[in-house]
């Protein structure tokens, strides 16, 4: 100690030594003992994590034309601490948004330092509401899926929540590919909270989202769509659907459903309204899975075309149960059995099959199991193992009763009529692409299954040519063009297990050219009214689409030919 | 001893300025890194403001464009498109190869004029 110092200077000096040493061991106990939940809290109150979105990528059609794009929209939101004036800030602000003023003051009443106020509106409502310059009112961008072409393809494109995640249809299905993967930018933020620019000492970009391009033709779409909502509205149907398939590769050219809903206002239609009906439901197909019949018969030669059965003028007694004929026929050949859709014709030849071998064949065409189309909620329909099945089953099933199919399953069946033989997987997503373009993933079409022979398949266009040309479906005649194809239309099962006298399902599946087949088209109608036949209410619905469909695909129409006579037996 | 003196002032001196001066040195530069972030980022929002402008007005044609809303208009309009019928096709075998048309005809050609004749 200096000499000369006074005792009170020494006091002051032990107290200032006292001071320091009780810092230092603050210190020592602080940056021992609390330093990390110290910083964090530092760091929570200068860093900033700035979520940086991906981009959802966009879904195509095959000619590359968007269905389903993101764009970025304002989003409006609150620090209701900031705002002074609240009732005046909201009067304003709810005429700028067009919210209700209640509503808007309640929302800045809030004991909360972040309120959204209105989330991606226009780009007119987000600059009116930037002019009002409200402090405490900010903005951020968030990315909105939106789809051009409103119902257009929405069960096939399916939807999207508010967080972009995929909730239905193809958004669902290839949700991973679409969505991308979110970036983070940690910056630093200032004293007003707001962004340091230059000072990112952190930043993972974010991944976009992969593209999809779809086999679906937007125009052939749109023709389907116009075709079967004309058809749905005429008939007051309960639902229907069709589908447009190239009968060689599978690939779905349109995919269309009723009723359907906007993809752009999901929340708002029935979740009815959102089933895809054309994969989701099952129904008992009736005389279109005639074709199933006749061909395992021809292919088994258990029948030649021109063998003829009795038709019992219509009424037909058999193991107990009566069967009847829309019309009474008396002996007919046997494609004319199907040319004029004769129940009992059908279940007389069905006899000459066996269960057995109508079993193998009902699998090989694919039903009872899924199809495998890259669509979510497939169902598989039910066929019954021939062990389960009744006296009464093989005619059943030969007439399209006891069996349910899809509509996406008859696509698939018609089309191996179609293409000479051969069972072809439907594919609708062509490809996945990075968002430089270049392809991730080819979905090739599967290779087909044969499942009849070519001359089998030849002998069933025609014989479905016949049907079209003079038997159950003139109306889906169409002058030069000379479709083919089969109606259908089956009595549904009320609740309490009997077929219904009111309830039916209407159906037309066939394909256009019958000789050198473009294009399969099938056509379903649930609970058309008051007119139920599938050679009234969907036959004129396909003959619609492929008469546009050959003008679409500048497909010349031909002379008919000069009258044929079918050789019979 | 008073030219140590002297001496360790200099040397005193040059410290404090080398420090100081190193010290406005490096202000300057955090000041010149936030003008070049502040200029970057203010690029940056005009860059996305256009680009998402540009989506919009994308989605807009798009949404213009799309057969769902041209067939809605024409119908509004009391235009029906349908197909051909058989008395609607001239048949022409000498036609020539390829028919050229200028701008003014090309602008005249509806975007489905290609996919239907148009008849009433």
């Amino acid at each position: 100690m200096y000499k000369g110092t006074t005792p009170r200077i020494r006091k002051v000096l032990y107290a200032l030594i006292l001071a320091f040493a009780l810092l230092v061991v603050r210190l020592i106990f602080v940056q021992l003992g609390a330093a990390k939940p110290l910083s964090d809290i530092a760091s929570s109150q200068y860093k900033l994590a700035v979520s940086l979105l991906p981009k959802r990528g966009v879904i195509y059609d095959r000619n590359l034309k968007e269905l389903a794009i993101s764009i970025n929209l304002t989003s409006v939101f609150a620090d209701p601490f900031k705002i002074k004036d609240k009732e005046l800030a909201a009067r304003k602000l709810s005429a700028a948004l067009g919210a209700g003023q209640a509503e808007t003051y309640q929302k800045l009443s809030r004991e909360k330092g972040f309120v959204w106020l209105a989330r991606r509106v226009s780009p007119d409502k987000a600059r009116a509401v930037a002019s009002l310059n409200i402090k405490g009112i900010d903005f951020i961008k968030e990315p909105q899926r939106v789809y051009p072409n409103g119902v257009m393809a929405s069960h096939a494109l399916g939807f999207t929540d508010i967080d972009n995640n995929g909730l239905e249809g193809l958004e669902l299905k290839f949700d991973k590919y679409l969505k991308g993967i979110p970036g983070w930018r940690y910056a630093v933020r200032d004293a007003k909270q707001r962004e340091v620019p230059g000072y990112n000492y952190k930043e993972i970009l974010p991944v976009d989202g992969d593209n999809l391009v779809l086999t679906i033709d937007s125009m052939v779409q749109a023709l389907a769509e116009k075709e079967l909502n004309n058809g749905f509205e005429k008939y007051h149907a309960k639902g229907g659907c069709v589908i447009v398939m190239d009968p060689y590769t599978g690939d779905i050219l349109a995919l269309a459903n009723r009723p359907s809903y906007d993809p752009n206002n999901a929340q708002s239609a029935p979740a009815d309204y959102r089933r895809n009906r054309a994969i989701c439901d099952f129904f008992e197909p009736g005389s279109s899975f005639k074709i199933v019949a006749a061909s395992s018969l021809l292919e088994e030669k258990a029948v030649r075309p021109g063998d003829k059965f009795f038709c019992e003028n219509g009424e037909y007694r058999w193991c107990g149960h009566t069967y009847h004929d829309h019309t009474a026929h008396g002996w007919l050949a046997f494609r004319d059995v199907i040319k004029y859709s004769s129940n009992i014709g059908t279940m007389k030849a069905a006899q000459k099959l066996g269960k057995d071998r109508f079993y193998k064949y009902i699998k090989k065409f694919g039903f009872g199991e899924k199809t495998g189309i890259d669509l979510p909620g497939e169902v598989n329909g039910v066929t019954r193992h021939p062990g389960t099945w009744s006296k009464l089953s093989l005619c059943s099933i030969a007439m399209g009763q006891e069996v349910t199919v899809t509509a996406i399953q008859l696509a698939c069946a018609i089309s191996a009529l179609a293409n000479g033989g051969n069972l072809v997987k439907p594919r609708i997503v062509q490809r996945i692409e990075a968002c430089s373009g270049h392809a991730i993933q080819v979905f090739e079409p599967k290779k087909p299954q044969r499942v009849i022979s070519e001359a089998t398949a030849k002998e069933m266009r025609d014989i479905l040519r016949s049907v079209v040309d003079d038997g159950t479906a003139q109306l889906a005649e169409l002058e030069g063009y000379f479709p083919a194809g089969k109606t259908g239309t089956a009595q549904k099962v009320e609740p309490n297990g009997v077929y219904s006298h009111r309830k039916f399902t209407a159906s037309f599946i066939g394909f256009v050219p019958y000789d050198n087949p473009k294009f399969t088209i099938v056509v379903i109608m649930d609970e058309p009214r008051p007119i139920y036949y599938g050679g009234v209410v969907s036959a004129p619905v396909f003959k619609k689409i492929a008469g546009e469909l050959m003008s679409y695909a500048k497909i010349q129409p031909k002379e008919p030919p000069q009258p044929r006579r079918l050789p019979t037996r | 001893m008073e030219k140590n003196r002297n001496n360790y002032c200099q040397r005193m001196l040059a410290l404090i300025f080398a420090a100081t001066f190193t010290a406005v040195m490096y202000v300057n530069q955090q000041a010149l890194i936030y003008q070049m972030g502040l200029k970057l980022k203010t690029n940056s929002d005009i860059y996305t403001k256009l680009v998402d402008h540009n989506k919009i007005l994308v989605y807009n044609v798009l949404n213009l464009s799309s057969p769902v809303t041209l067939e809605r208009r024409l119908l509004a309009k009391e235009v029906e498109l349908s197909m051909p019928s058989k008395w609607h096709v001239v048949k022409n075998d000498h036609s020539p190869k390829k028919v050229v048309l200028n701008s003014k005809e090309l602008a005249k050609k509806g975007p489905l004029s290609n996919l239907f004749a148009k008849g009433r």
